[in-house]
């Protein structure tokens, strides 16, 4: 009995040690942060890089938030990836249905269509854009950050949400039209939930590209006022004359552990959701 | 030109912002959900609207006290209203801008003087030289910055020269003391002095190799006491190549000093934060920057040696050179223009403030040199003291290693500045590959 | 039936916002980007015919040939690597921690939802060497080697930026491939293993083909993302040393905004579109059987 023990525990030792190993290779840069955002700039320029701080300066994070206007870039981010991810969302799983669900000439072309833009580098249609956004009027709103997001984050959604109802089959579609439904019915109320843990996965990955977004936010967004998290993040350099390391710090650990905080809350479902075959090809 | 702002990358990624909204508002909304943009750029703006890289905080912060006090009445017509944009995104901003005629009432004109230029041919640059005569104030900017100016910028005076600043060697006293150094005379000095620091264990140079300005503006500095005031002015018009033998061994000379290890380790990762601060700390017995750097001299949690520790003096002369130590490189920072599209009577009063108080205001401040001459001049701590007094000495300004290149030219130059003194480029390859960026632009 | 599932209006209603906002905000700007290829100049300057000239330009630029051996040699290495240890991670989580792995692979996860600027200024400063030895060099000293100037060379630049980005990206692919792996039956896999094959031939035989079609969806996601790299390079080198390692993306970027060059930018986004393309097409010919056959 002992001996079976030890010998299974011996067996399950390299599994261990090796998640050990991975969690500490991930988990040690978080603590790395979360120490640094209460050093001071003395001990972040002259001190050992991963001494723990002398005098922890919780300072750091009232400048933060107040110089750093945190609050404005949090409330802008929140007002243009929420609006964009449920466009992302119902018109993605919408497209995926009607390109895999429905029947008709060409939806292979059309998914393909959308499967190139993917593939288009994101620089590309950042200069058309400007001038249409300008002379719309939609400069100085943030309407140009959601409505690109929107378009950005089509082509995985259809893909993905493609790919999922392929697997479905149609007969249970069918069945629901027997019964006197319409397909849009049949979407809404079949479909769609059907699709909730697939969604759910694509609508949180999704999130996390457009929360992280840089390139599109630096575009189009032309007053501080307008600023989401992550460009407030990098004019936090600038607006402490050099590198502010403790509130730069600061700042990006309220974001970062926001976003586990969020992460952690969906967690339970994003996993099931992934698990649930949302992406399989 | 990237130059005095810290972090040109500044561990930034991709950054822009800024735009003054108010440009923006004011054209679109009088346009509704029509055609607003296309307008003309209008020339009826709502406010003061000013586009700036973040880096800079001493014009805003100027501009703003101003704006409570000497220019208030100007305020209250036309709002001061300050945008910031992260200098690496400033040219693909204004590129957008210009694109729609929506450029501010005043802005950085770009990271480099050829960038001003095509803003300036596209006829967006409002010329001060009319503009202050007009107003008449052309008197309250000293000659010297308009002849910078206009040796940088295609011969117009189309910037103001908020900052006038020189360039040349910052030392530590005390460790230049210690060793039984002195000042250097001669470029060979200089190396001996290096030497003689090397070998007593101490970093002789400090310089950012992320920013890689600091060591191309050794080059030019070489170039302009051996070759003389005009050897950048030469690339530009043809009659010198980069190639040519003596601007190649100006390289070699600078890549000899790192290949002796006298800009300590890991040159192409120091930012121009950490070089500073390596400085101030009295780790490092020499740094080549601009005066502009007297702001973090004066920020005493950061300089560890004190002040009166830190002298200074310019590119030492190159026995048998052209070039003499009396001329220095001078430049007026980032450029900063007004837009000629969007001037009228309300920006002219501003900029006529401006030019009357500017000067004073900020030597009283910020310890800070403009081209603006002040009214009178205040009580001045010894180092500003001592860069005004070398202004005032200096008989000619020479220009820094990328001051007449095009855009690529420059990044070319700035990017391969650390590979060059870290010996992973020779000077032949650096200047081939500057020469061709130059060239093909 | 076929009426049901062919009706025109509901298709409409289903893929019209979506293609719609497709359209016009990601293929027509393209589309005019793509026109920008026969012109030269820029917003502030106007623009002017030039005809092929961009393009044969790109095949005799240097810095592109550059960029582009450099994208490849990135693409080609991170998606093998990211994609490989993904599912080395997820075959961990299925076969070894089971039920349990719920807290591992979150936390696992997490390094995607870190901002680039973050996570570069924490490589930054783990392979520093100057002024302070950073923990990897320090590292290094113990066991008695020379300190690493690791953003002073290409080599070692390369090195960090894939092992930056490999710390991003693992935990992610893992995830992504998890969900494929935990639809194998467990009675398949328990009848071979009463046949006596060993793991690595259940691996082998039945969980690698069984979890083909989410490799390949996953080769195709991560292929795409590593060709246009940007974000990650900027933050961590910022090209260099030197232009050493300069993406196409950057390239472009650089040469649209920075120098000025629209045309010639939008040449090399054209190439660079190109190129995911085709690697896309060569991952889905492969894999076409495997998908649509399910």
């Amino acid at each position: 009995m002992a001996t079976a023990f030890v010998s299974r525990f011996a067996r399950q030792l390299p599994v261990r040690l090796l998640v050990l190993v991975l969690l500490v290779i991930v988990v040690y840069p978080l603590v790395w942060l979360l120490l640094g955002s209460f050093k001071t700039q003395d001990e972040f320029l002259n001190g050992s890089t991963w001494a723990l701080p002398q005098h922890w300066q919780f300072s750091n994070y009232s400048d933060a938030w107040t110089t750093g206007n945190l609050s404005t870039y949090v409330r802008n981010s929140v007002l243009t990836v929420g609006p964009a991810l449920a466009f992302i969302v119902l018109f993605g799983v919408a497209a995926g249905f009607a390109l895999e669900v429905m029947v008709w000439k060409g939806r292979n072309a059309v998914l393909l269509t959308f499967l190139l833009g993917i593939m288009v580098p994101g620089q590309m249609i950042l200069l058309p854009l400007f001038t249409s956004y300008f002379q719309l009027g939609l400069t100085g709103t943030l309407w140009p950050l959601i409505i690109t997001y929107t378009a950005i984050g089509l082509p995985l959604t259809v893909f993905m949400m493609a790919t999922y109802f392929r697997a479905i089959p149609r007969e249970i579609f069918e069945a629901a039209v027997l019964d006197g439904a319409s397909m849009l019915r049949a979407f809404f109320s079949i479909g769609f939930p059907m699709a909730r843990n697939a969604v759910f996965t694509v609508a949180l990955v999704q999130f996390f590209f457009l929360w992280n977004d840089l390139l599109i936010a630096l575009t189009f967004t032309n007053t501080s006022d307008l600023r989401t998290i992550q460009v407030g993040l990098l004019n936090f350099t600038g607006e402490f004359g050099q590198t502010e390391y403790g509130p730069l710090f600061a700042a990006i650990c309220i974001n970062v552990f926001g976003c586990l905080a969020l992460y952690l809350f969906l967690n339970q479902k994003v996993m099931k959701g992934l698990a649930g075959g949302a992406v399989k090809g | 030109m990237n130059t005095w702002s810290r972090g040109r990358r500044a561990r930034t990624v991709l950054k822009v912002t800024g735009v003054s909204a108010a440009a923006l508002l004011a054209l679109t909304a009088c346009g509704g959900s029509g055609g607003g943009g296309s307008s003309s750029g209008g020339g009826d703006p709502q406010e003061f609207s000013f586009l700036i890289n973040a880096e800079n905080t001493t014009i805003p912060d100027e501009l703003t006290t101003l704006s409570k006090d000497q220019c208030k009445a100007e305020n209250k017509d036309l709002p001061l209203k300050i945008e910031t944009v992260p200098q690496t995104q400033l040219d693909q901003k204004l590129q957008l801008l210009a694109g729609q005629d929506a450029l501010p009432v005043s802005f950085a004109a770009g990271n480099t003087p050829a960038l001003t230029e095509t803003l300036d041919k596209d006829g967006q640059l409002l010329d001060f030289e009319k503009t202050f005569t007009d107003l008449g104030v052309i008197d309250q900017i000293s000659p010297a910055a308009i002849s910078t100016i206009k040796s940088l910028y295609g011969g117009k005076f189309n910037v103001l020269p908020y900052q006038y600043n020189i360039e040349g060697f910052w030392y530590n006293k005390k460790i230049f003391a210690d060793n039984g150094l002195e000042v250097p005379q001669t470029y060979d000095d200089l190396v001996s002095d290096a030497a003689a620091l090397d070998e007593a264990g101490v970093q002789p140079f400090s310089a950012s190799g992320e920013q890689g300005w600091p060591l191309t503006r050794l080059i030019s500095g070489y170039l302009s006491r051996e070759l003389g005031p005009d050897a950048m002015q030469r690339i530009k018009d043809g009659d010198a190549k980069l190639t040519d033998p003596e601007y190649v061994d100006a390289a070699q000379k600078i890549a000899d000093l790192g290949d002796k290890g006298y800009f300590g380790k890991g040159l192409g990762s120091i930012d121009y934060d950490t070089a500073i601060n390596t400085f101030l700390k009295g780790d490092a017995g020499i740094l080549y920057m601009g005066s502009w750097v007297l702001g973090s001299f004066a920020d005493e949690s950061l300089n560890k040696i004190g002040s009166d520790n830190i002298g200074f003096f310019p590119f030492p002369n190159v026995e048998g050179g052209a070039g003499s130590s009396e001329q220095l490189p001078a430049n007026v920072g980032l450029p900063m223009a007004f837009s000629a599209k969007q001037y009228n009577k309300k920006v002219g009063a501003w900029l006529k403030c401006i030019a009357e108080n500017y000067g004073q205001a900020s030597l009283e401040d910020q310890n800070s040199i403009s081209g603006f001459v002040p009214a009178t001049t205040p009580e001045l701590d010894p180092l500003t003291k001592l860069v005004q007094d070398t202004v005032d000495k200096t008989t000619e300004s020479t220009l820094w290693f990328e001051a007449l290149f095009g855009s690529k030219a420059t990044t070319v130059s700035q990017t391969n500045a650390a590979p060059l003194v870290s010996g992973d480029q020779s000077p032949e390859d650096f200047m081939k590959k500057v020469q061709d960026a130059q060239g093909s632009k | 039936m076929d009426r049901v599932l062919g009706d025109k209006k509901t298709i409409l209603m289903l893929l019209g916002p979506a293609l719609l906002v497709y359209t016009l905000v990601m293929l027509v700007p393209v589309l005019i980007s793509l026109g920008y290829t026969f012109f030269e100049g820029n917003a502030i300057t106007g623009f002017s015919f030039v005809g092929l000239d961009n393009i044969t330009r790109l095949f005799h630029d240097p810095d592109v040939r550059h960029a582009l051996w450099f994208t490849l040699k990135y693409a080609v290495i991170l998606t093998t690597l990211q994609v490989a240890l993904g599912y080395g991670m997820a075959i961990l989580y299925v076969f070894a921690l089971k039920r349990g792995s719920g807290v591992v692979r979150t936390l696992l996860f997490f390094p995607v939802v870190l901002p680039t600027v973050a996570v570069a200024l924490l490589f930054q400063k783990f392979f520093e060497i100057a002024p302070q030895t950073g923990p990897v060099n320090a590292i290094l000293n113990s066991l008695g080697f020379a300190s690493v100037d690791w953003f002073g060379d290409a080599g070692h630049a390369f090195v960090v930026l894939i092992l930056m980005d490999l710390w991003r990206s693992a935990g992610f692919y893992a995830v992504l491939l998890y969900a494929g792996l935990v639809d194998i039956p467990e009675e398949m896999l328990e009848a071979a293993r009463l046949e006596g094959a060993g793991t690595l031939q259940l691996i082998r035989h039945i969980v690698v083909p069984l979890s083909m079609p989410v490799l390949l969806s996953s080769l195709v996601f991560s292929i795409n993302g590593t060709l246009k790299v940007f974000d990650s390079v900027v933050a961590l080198t910022n090209g260099g040393p030197g232009s050493e390692t300069t993406p196409l993306t950057l390239y472009m970027f650089q040469t649209s905004f920075s120098y000025g060059e629209y045309g010639y930018g939008a040449s090399i986004a054209l190439m660079l579109t190109v190129l995911c393309l085709l690697f896309t097409i060569f991952v889905f010919r492969s894999s076409r059987r495997d998908v649509t056959e399910s």
